[in-house]
């Protein structure tokens, strides 16, 4: 077993004192992450980029502990999804259907224990599946030249929206303005594009100033239009009395979540909603009309957030093994390796040998970490919910701005940062997705790069790109991800609604 | 209504032809060209973002009503401050700078203002001497650079 000795290496670094410092630390910022109103997983990964930078962390010390981050939020969404009926992001939408009615029968703290379980059981499946798929689809992925990269990148973008998702050309409008930002700077062989001499346009603009100005700043601006400065009220949390019986009863809930969710988060285009939807739904139909779900079941909160945690440890497949990501967080991590100059890809997995298993073994302790820290620890967790929002986004983008700031110290890239903020509100009000901008910024290097070798190779033959079997393939596949919103999207669109009785807010 | 899309569907047409019309501009590269040159890329990237832009005129989405009037307002107060939080980190020093900027936006945001300043204070000190003192990063002092200790 070749994995398993690369496991216990991982171990190795992971075990670290340090490192295993910083995943605490990771899981235990994440956990607040998720849990705060209005700092969704991403935004929350993207405001502690710049500080991973600062502080001079280590690659894999970075890694694992924005990894960690990641986790934590997961765990942390439920707790408003259960207490204030909030979803901190769209997959913790399942998770209110049976965790607030739990709460207000008085039952808050079973339901958070309950969740905390299944979240547990739920990483813990798809880290177990992360481990044995992932080596498999590296070495698959060694077989991909540049056209069929091209191609991989295309399906990327088009499945981005997923499924469910409203209007796939939005998604390509978005698609194509983060990718022209990438093109601005001096290219590979040396000619200024867009740069219209100023010189901090040389090198391109830093999709970190992007992201934390598209996420952080514009959900600030959001806030402001919506009024949401006064925050919810507390809801009381009684004391645990939760027995082995009870963990039982939601093992299987659990376990069937967990896989479901790392199915959904391994395929392009399902994502973390989809899994907690279908982990909801299953549980559904196999107990039948022995649940009383909607009113309080605890199957019905272990169910789809097991699933959801599932498919957000399944998204880091993609993303470790081919470079693509699949949702918005798992882009942000990738725009932590490319900026610590790790190429993600196949290739990772023997260059970085000592990162991805570090991270992957820090995927595995965090979450043992995140169990113990999220029992006990809830109540703290609880009282921080009641920051009003009107302390909180001025404070969290102030930290956005020393971030931003101390990776340069330029006041040119805080202009930047502002201007993008600005762009992501209107982007965000016409409702066109910001995942795609950042992903454009993120892969378009990659992607010209990947044209320009394709072409070279053929010697300006343009068929190339759809010239073997595996390209084609990867070509349906985005065609259909850009078709099949179209007609099977309004079906489960409304599926979803009827469930859960809201919209809901923007993806993760 | 359904101005928003199309409107955002010109303009971004119009981004669309501008970029493209920019990739005629650019020098030739080093070595003369090859198959795929510096203009090919952009190129195609005009082309999809013009036909997905007039998808948008065509068939665009029922609009999102636009905060106009007191919130309006309130948003334009907010990115002012953003810019001068920008403007004046350097010169003001980042405690004061932060200060203002975190206390105008709690301020803004609905809390009372003395509660509001009193929060951008705190916070600012507090991250000032995290980053000055555990992190080692030299955040500017500006008008407070007397305090320094050397």
């Amino acid at each position: 077993m070749e994995t398993l000795g690369f496991l216990m290496d991982g171990f190795g670094v992971a075990l670290q004192p340090h490192n295993l410092m910083f995943a605490l630390i990771g899981a235990f910022l994440g956990t607040l992450i998720g849990a705060l109103p209005g700092l969704g997983p991403a935004n929350g990964v993207a405001i502690l980029i710049p500080l991973a930078f600062t502080l001079g962390l280590a690659p894999e010390t970075a890694m694992i502990m924005l990894t960690s981050v990641y986790a934590g939020a997961m765990y942390g969404g439920r707790i408003s999804s259960i207490l204030l009926n909030i979803p901190g992001d769209e997959p913790a939408m399942m998770t209110c259907l049976d965790g607030y009615p739990m709460a207000q029968q008085g039952k808050a703290s079973e339901a958070l224990a309950i969740s905390a379980v299944a979240s547990f059981i739920g990483s813990l499946i798809a880290t177990i599946g992360l481990i044995l798929l992932a080596p498999l689809l590296a070495d698959f992925a060694l077989t991909f030249g540049p056209a069929e990269y091209f191609a991989l990148f295309l399906l990327a973008f088009a499945t981005l929206g997923g499924i469910t998702g409203k209007n796939p050309m939005k998604t390509v409008v978005a698609a194509a303005i983060g990718l022209m930002i990438a093109t601005v700077g001096i290219d590979n062989t040396g000619v200024q594009r867009y740069t219209f001499g100023v010189l901090e346009l040389y090198e391109g603009v830093d999709f970190i100033i992007a992201i934390v100005g598209l996420f952080a700043i514009s959900e600030l601006l959001f806030f402001i239009e919506e009024k949401a400065g006064g925050g919810k009220e507390k809801m009381a949390v009684n004391k645990l009395t939760l027995k082995w019986k009870d963990i039982r009863n939601i093992l299987p809930s659990s376990i069937r979540g967990g896989v479901l969710g790392f199915i959904a988060g391994v395929l392009p285009g399902a994502g973390a909603s989809l899994g907690s939807f279908i982990g909801y739904t299953l549980e559904k139909k196999v107990i039948g009309k022995k649940g009383f779900f909607g009113q309080g079941d605890p199957r019905g909160v272990a169910g789809p957030e097991a699933g959801n945690n599932g498919a957000s440890s399944g998204a880091l497949v993609p993303m470790l093994t081919l470079g693509v990501p699949g949702s918005g967080t798992t882009a942000v991590l990738l725009a932590l390796l490319i900026s610590l100059n790790i190429t993600p890809g196949p290739l990772m997995f023997t260059q970085n040998a000592d990162i991805v298993w570090g991270v992957i073994a820090a995927l595995l302790i965090g979450n043992f970490l995140l169990l113990i820290l999220n029992i006990p620890l809830v109540g703290i967790f609880v009282k921080l919910l009641s920051v009003p929002p009107m302390y909180l986004l001025p404070v969290v983008t102030m930290i956005a701005f020393v971030g931003i700031y101390s990776i340069s110290n330029t006041t040119f890239d805080l202009y930047f940062m502002v201007a993008f903020g600005v762009g992501g509100y209107v982007l965000r009000k016409l409702e066109i997705p910001l995942v795609p901008v950042i992903l454009g910024l993120l892969l378009g290097p990659e992607m010209e790069k990947n044209l320009r070798h394709a072409m070279d190779i053929a010697d300006g033959d343009w068929t190339i790109l759809w010239d073997s079997g595996l390209a084609i393939g990867l070509w349906v596949f985005a065609g259909l991800g850009l078709i099949l919103p179209y007609i099977v999207g309004p079906l489960l669109r409304r599926r979803m609604k009827v469930t859960t009785g809201t919209g809901g807010p923007e993806g993760d | 209504m359904t101005f928003n899309d199309r409107i955002f569907g010109i303009l971004m047409i119009v981004l669309a032809v501008a970029y493209g019309w920019g990739t005629t501009q650019f020098n030739e590269p080093f070595g003369g060209t090859e198959a795929v040159g510096p203009e090919t890329f952009p190129r195609l990237l005009a082309a999809v973002l013009a036909l997905s832009s007039l998808y948008m005129i065509v068939r665009p989405d029922p609009d999102n009503a636009w905060p106009w009037s007191r919130t309006g307002i309130e948003l334009i107060v907010a990115v002012v401050v953003l810019i001068f939080y920008a403007a004046l980190l350097q010169p003001l020093g980042f405690i004061i700078s932060t200060t203002l900027a975190v206390g105008t936006l709690c301020w803004r945001m609905g809390s009372r203002p003395v509660k509001a300043y009193v929060t951008g204070a705190v916070s600012g000190v507090v991250v000032y001497l995290l980053f000055n003192f555990a992190l080692d990063l030299a955040l500017p002092l500006g008008l407070l650079s007397f305090l320094e200790v050397s």
